[in-house]
């Protein structure tokens, strides 16, 4: 090969170098100067110009107008941070508050540990944080020349808003390259307002479940009993996702985000009705009645699912199951323990479900020990529950507030999805007498509005009950959230069995699958897959729904802020604070909400399809 | 050793003239609304028998092997595969569908699952298999097919050659006693034809009993035993390639290959 050949071939090769870099990056737009933007997208017309100035106007009227609110000396802000206890959990015993943080703690330790497993976070550029610190900085500087301020509050929020502006100048020239993840951005912001706790007066903090208000703390002060355990909060969760990201390297991806999905789902039930709720549990009760019962359908079931889970049981499996769902559905007819009743058609359930994940030893063990767990939490569930709780707490239930609304919101997400499944199921069946009972009922629910189905199980349902069973309201009012949001999730679920191509069945059918292997193995996998977003658009809605709780008189964090603390003798007339103070919360929730969900569909789109 | 040579050479194996039939149809009629797609359709299948279903668009080749897997219900006659009657008692149904394997035009794999639990589910689930088992199956038939390396890829990450071929493992590895072709390679590019007809003409020699809807001439010239030319729901001619492809008898199957060829 002569010199002169590898030359030009040199060339060629750099030559189609520059001509893949021209074509892989786009042009780059020079960036506009301030004039030039304001020129370009707000000024470019004459209407458009005046368009501009008149909704600037109306912004900074209307932002005056919340700021004079706000920080009118009029406010009574001390109401809603006296009785922030009351709001989050109503009147949970002074003495036994530290379950409150336990409960808290866990949750923590696992929100933690989750992050880190499940690698939450993205990079964020330096730069973009200082564009958006100058924004903030410039709003607060904005905000406080507006604002009907003393002299002596315009100075401080003038210097933290030059404080605030500063930073974003110092970092808004970094280089492109220069990111931090959003998770430290986010534990900084919680750091300083963990930090603010111990430095800036939020206002003095008692406890107000009697009339006597207790004081908590000097004036000018807040609490230790509230300062202290959120620091020891913010450190749990620290430490907690500095442990989940050691030991992530360490053990079994897959199996330790499996276990912790299901301890996600648990956890809340265990510190509701354990932690939190305190059962009294009678030892003699228990030894006589409970575990017994335990036992009886933990070892009975197993030996008959280990027996029903045979390959070569065939018709004689179906025989008894059916016959055990009769007996289920025939101790209604008897008086009975309400355990015994439920147990039973739950094994009727797993009877019924056994021929479909039948198979070789292991795999009949497997569905044994399913059978098992589900016993354990089922009995323990439904023995706490009617067990007399030791919090004595005014009113029918041992917890209100923010709590008891989270509470409603978790029972409501966790039963109303498989019953949703199922009725979406139902509704695309075979069976024309399945069909029919679901259409009906989803039409009926959907068309009827929530409050309405509300105040009937709120008031009605417990009426229309035989004798020895009684809900009590929260429990009714759980299931009317159940039914509702069931019927809605039943038609998202339903859109997404329509996606399943019919491809996808035929080849399921040829191979040999049964129906309910064919539902649960191919086509409910990729029909959940296509319902997740509009799903979490209705979980989203739901949790807003929870607000009509305060409309039929349960204590919940809507209700505290309307109609509890406005009636205490210190704070009368104090609805419009808390009423702000309740959106605040709804909104940044739901706003975290929406945007995890956009990020859960990117990340369940993406490769496998 | 040319594939002529080979294919007399299994030919001399198999003993088709003493084999046992295993797919028997009689006078089977199938009716869409008021359409009728199927009329009177009767045929014979041997074991170890490779036969091709030739005809043009819409003459029911198609309605007709999905009927043997009970994909469509047949309204009129009998089929019997292997014995076994096929009629509206569910257990028949899963037995006949266990023990006959299907390929499919479009793959139909099962996109939220990786290759190799494409192949092994129905073993574990339908079969009862033990799970280590099935797994060791599916590699050795991905092996088989010849794309031993894609097992943890999910179906939307590979060519759609190589779909086919771990649909026809799927199939395979029920290990069923017949296989049934819907055209399998009508959605392929060109070039990915060969590697799935390949894949087709071993297990062919290998004495799988097959049933094959396709448009492939050099593949039923070269493979079948038989062929069975259809029109109008009806079969119009049976005979082994040499005589439909050098000397039919029928008018309206001399228009086909007038067509086609
Ligand atoms: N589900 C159905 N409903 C109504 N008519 C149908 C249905 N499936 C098939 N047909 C009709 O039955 C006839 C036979 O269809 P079939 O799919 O068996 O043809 P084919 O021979 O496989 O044709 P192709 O080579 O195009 O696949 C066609 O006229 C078709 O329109
Ligand atoms: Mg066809």
């Amino acid at each position: 090969m002569n010199s002169a050949n590898s030359t030009s071939q040199d060339q060629f090769s750099s030559d189609s170098l520059t001509d893949v870099s021209k074509n892989e990056l786009p042009p780059k737009v020079a960036a506009l100067s301030p004039t030039e933007w304001l020129k370009a997208n707000l000024f470019s017309n004459t209407f458009n110009s005046i368009l501009t100035v008149i909704s600037t106007a109306a912004i900074l009227l209307i932002i005056r107008g919340l700021l004079s609110f706000i920080f009118n000396p009029l406010r009574q802000w001390s109401a809603t941070a006296t009785n922030m206890r009351l709001l989050m959990t109503q009147a949970y015993p002074e003495h036994q508050y530290a379950r409150i943080w336990v409960s808290l703690g866990f949750l923590l330790f696992l929100t933690g540990i989750s992050l880190a497993f499940w690698r939450a976070g993205r990079s964020v550029q330096l730069s973009q944080v200082g564009k958006r610190l100058l924004a903030l900085g410039a709003f607060i500087l904005l905000a406080t020349l507006l604002a009907p301020f003393s002299n002596k509050a315009t100075i401080i929020w003038l210097i933290i808003g030059i404080f605030i502006v500063g930073i974003g100048f110092l970092l808004k020239p970094s280089h492109e390259d220069k990111t931090v993840s959003s998770l430290t951005l986010l534990s900084g912001a919680f750091l300083l307002a963990i930090l603010s706790l111990w430095v800036i007066p939020y206002g003095h903090h008692s406890y107000l479940s009697t009339r006597t208000p207790k004081i908590l703390a000097e004036p000018g002060t807040v609490a230790m009993t509230t300062k202290l355990p959120w620091t020891i909060m913010f450190v749990v969760a620290m430490c907690s996702y500095f442990l989940g990201s050691f030991i992530r390297e360490k053990i079994d991806e897959t199996r330790s985000k499996a276990v912790l999905s299901a301890t996600w789902l648990i956890s809340p039930l265990f510190l509701l009705f354990l932690v939190l709720r305190d059962p009294d549990f009678d030892t003699g009760h228990l030894l006589s009645t409970d575990i017994p019962i335990f036992l009886f359908f933990s070892i009975v079931g197993s030996v008959l699912l280990l027996w029903l889970t045979r390959p070569d049981i065939g018709e004689k499996g179906r025989v008894i199951s059916a016959a055990i769902l009769f007996v289920g559905f025939a101790t209604f007819l008897f008086q009975m323990l309400m355990i015994v009743r439920i147990l039973t058609l739950v094994l009727a359930f797993f009877a019924l479900a056994a021929p479909t994940f039948s198979g070789q030893k292991p795999a009949r063990i497997r569905y044994t020990k399913v059978w098992i767990a589900s016993m354990v939490i089922l009995c323990w569930l439904i023995t706490a529950i009617n067990t007399p709780s030791t919090a004595k707490v005014p009113g029918d239930f041992f917890i209100g507030g923010f709590a008891i609304t989270l509470m409603i919101f978790f029972f409501t997400m966790v039963l109303a999805f498989p019953l949703g499944v199922l009725l979406a199921l139902a509704r695309t069946s075979k069976f024309p007498i399945f069909r029919i009972i679901s259409t009906t009922f989803i039409e009926f629910i959907r068309g009827v509005p929530l409050i309405t189905i509300l105040i009937f199980f709120s008031v009605m349902v417990p009426l229309f009950l035989p004798d020895g069973m009684d809900l009590t309201e929260i429990a009714a009012v759980t299931i009317a959230f159940i039914i509702f949001e069931a019927a809605y999730l039943a038609e998202n679920v339903r859109g997404g069995l329509q996606s399943v191509t019919r491809g996808q069945h035929e080849a399921a059918e040829a191979v040999g699958m049964t129906n309910a292997q064919k539902t649960f193995f191919i086509v409910l996998p990729q029909a959940l897959r296509v319902a997740i977003p509009p799903m979490v658009g209705q979980i989203i809605a739901t949790f807003k729904e929870t607000g009509l709780l305060a409309i039929i008189g349960i204590f919940d964090f809507l209700y505290i802020a309307r109609s509890v603390i406005p009636g205490q003798t210190q704070y009368m007339g104090s609805t419009r604070e808390n009423l702000l103070f309740v959106s605040l919360v709804y909104l940044v929730i739901c706003f975290a909400m929406s945007k995890a969900s956009q990020r859960v569909e990117k990340r369940v789109g993406l490769g496998e399809r | 050793m040319t594939d002529n040579e080979t294919k007399s050479s299994v030919r001399g194996d198999r003993d088709l003239a003493n084999a046992q039939d295993i797919i028997v149809c009689e006078g089977v009629s199938k009716w869409f609304g008021d359409f009728q797609a199927l009329n009177n359709v009767s045929a014979t299948i041997k074991e170890q028998e490779v036969v091709v279903v030739l005809g043009p668009s819409g003459s029911g080749k198609s309605t007709w092997i999905r009927c043997i897997n009970r994909l469509e219900q047949h309204q009129e006659g009998r089929i019997m595969v292997d014995g076994v009657e096929l009629s509206n008692d569910l257990r028949n149904i899963e037995k006949v569908r266990s023990e006959v394997g299907m390929v499919f035009q479009m793959f139909n794999l099962f996109p939220h699952l990786t290759v190799r639990d494409n192949i092994s589910l129905a073993p574990i689930w339908v079969r009862k298999k033990p799970r280590a088992e099935a797994e060791e199956q599916a590699s050795s038939l991905l092996e088989r097919v010849g794309i031993p390396e894609q097992a943890d890829k999910f179906p939307g990450q590979l060519s759609g050659g190589q779909q086919q071929r771990v649909a026809i493992a799927r199939a395979l590895a029920m290990e069923p006693k017949i296989m049934l072709f819907d055209e399998p390679t009508s959605a392929l590019d060109p070039e990915m034809i060969k590697e799935v007809l390949d894949v087709m003409k071993e297990l062919a020699l290998s004495g799988m009993t097959m049933m094959v809807v396709t448009h492939e001439m050099g593949f039923a010239k070269e493979v079948a035993d038989k062929i069975m030319f259809m029109e109008g729901g009806q079969i119009v001619e049976t005979g082994t390639p040499e005589h439909f492809f050098t000397n039919p008898t029928e008018e309206r199957t001399k228009l086909f290959l007038s067509q086609i060829l």
